[in-house]
């Protein structure tokens, strides 16, 4: 793929699936919609609740909102313009090659290592062309330097420590779960406008 | 035949020469060697995994053949 002439033409005329409104989603959203990204597909089941106030994008008033409703709303206060498409699903091997359709870049953002396996399964057996970003290793209060972003498969990138795991009972600290979101948003925004190394 | 084996994370420590580090290793199998008989050979844990032959996803049940890159992801949670 070759580097795009009008890189903001190139965001603009993009769409990107989000698997998870979360600590990474909700973010990477944010920074996409920032970076004019001209349609989001937001997907996820949830509600908004207190205690990811600590580090989703969400407000107090959100809660018990669903995550899709509440996170499309803020970004429209930030771009009116942007198109969001809400999916408000439980992504599972079945449904997630028809919930991500029509998705130039993937982002895999959700909470539990078996679902994120399933994700990268699932959308690089079906759409092997559509290149994928997830991510793993962003818990606890290790360094932030630690937290890399890297192509493991030709349209595969991963981004975090790859170790770090919320199983070991490591907090989730928003400085460190934005930064990996921070990856994760300019790795779609790189490939996007052509490049292929993150 | 030989496969380039790579192993991330929690897993490059189940390489056969007990070295740390993720990089690729060149290793031994018989013919006709499929992924998931190259996992039960190393020992890995049955732990949620990603697995990528030459750069492309790959399941359990692909048999392998002399040269390929075999690289073998477990994922963990946070998000």
């Amino acid at each position: 793929m070759d580097v795009k002439a009008d890189p903001r033409a190139a965001l603009r005329a993009a769409t990107v699936a989000i698997i998870g409104c979360g600590g990474l989603g909700s973010n990477v959203a944010s920074m996409l919609v920032r970076s004019g990204v001209g349609t989001l597909r937001l997907i996820d089941y949830d509600r908004v609740e207190e205690d990811n106030l600590n580090r989703q994008l969400f407000f107090r008033e959100d809660i018990g909102r669903l995550k899709t409703e509440a996170l499309a709303d803020t970004l429209r206060r930030i771009t009116p313009e942007v198109t969001l498409i809400e999916v408000v699903a439980r992504v599972d091997a079945e449904n997630i090659l028809g919930l991500v359709a029509g998705a130039d870049v993937i982002v895999e953002a959700v909470d539990g290592a078996a679902d994120k396996a399933m994700i990268v399964n699932a959308c690089s057996t079906g759409l092997p062309d559509v290149p994928l970003v997830t991510a793993s290793g962003l818990a606890g209060s290790g360094s932030a330097n630690e937290i890399v972003s890297e192509r493991i498969a030709d349209n595969v990138y991963l981004v975090g420590d790859l170790a770090s795991d919320v199983r070991d009972g490591l907090p989730l600290f928003a400085s460190r779960v934005m930064a990996a979101a921070a990856h994760e948003a300019h790795v779609v925004i790189r490939v996007l406008l052509g490049y292929c190394e993150p | 035949m030989i496969v380039d084996v790579a192993l991330f994370a929690s897993l490059a420590s189940f390489q056969p020469d007990g070295l740390p580090g993720r990089h690729s290793r060149p290793l031994e199998f018989p013919e006709g060697f499929t992924i998931s008989q190259v996992i039960s050979a190393l020992a890995l844990p049955d732990e949620p995994r990603v697995i990528f032959v030459n750069g492309r996803h790959a399941e359990e049940s692909t048999v392998l053949r002399e040269g390929d890159r075999l690289a073998i992801f477990p994922p963990v949670g946070g998000g």
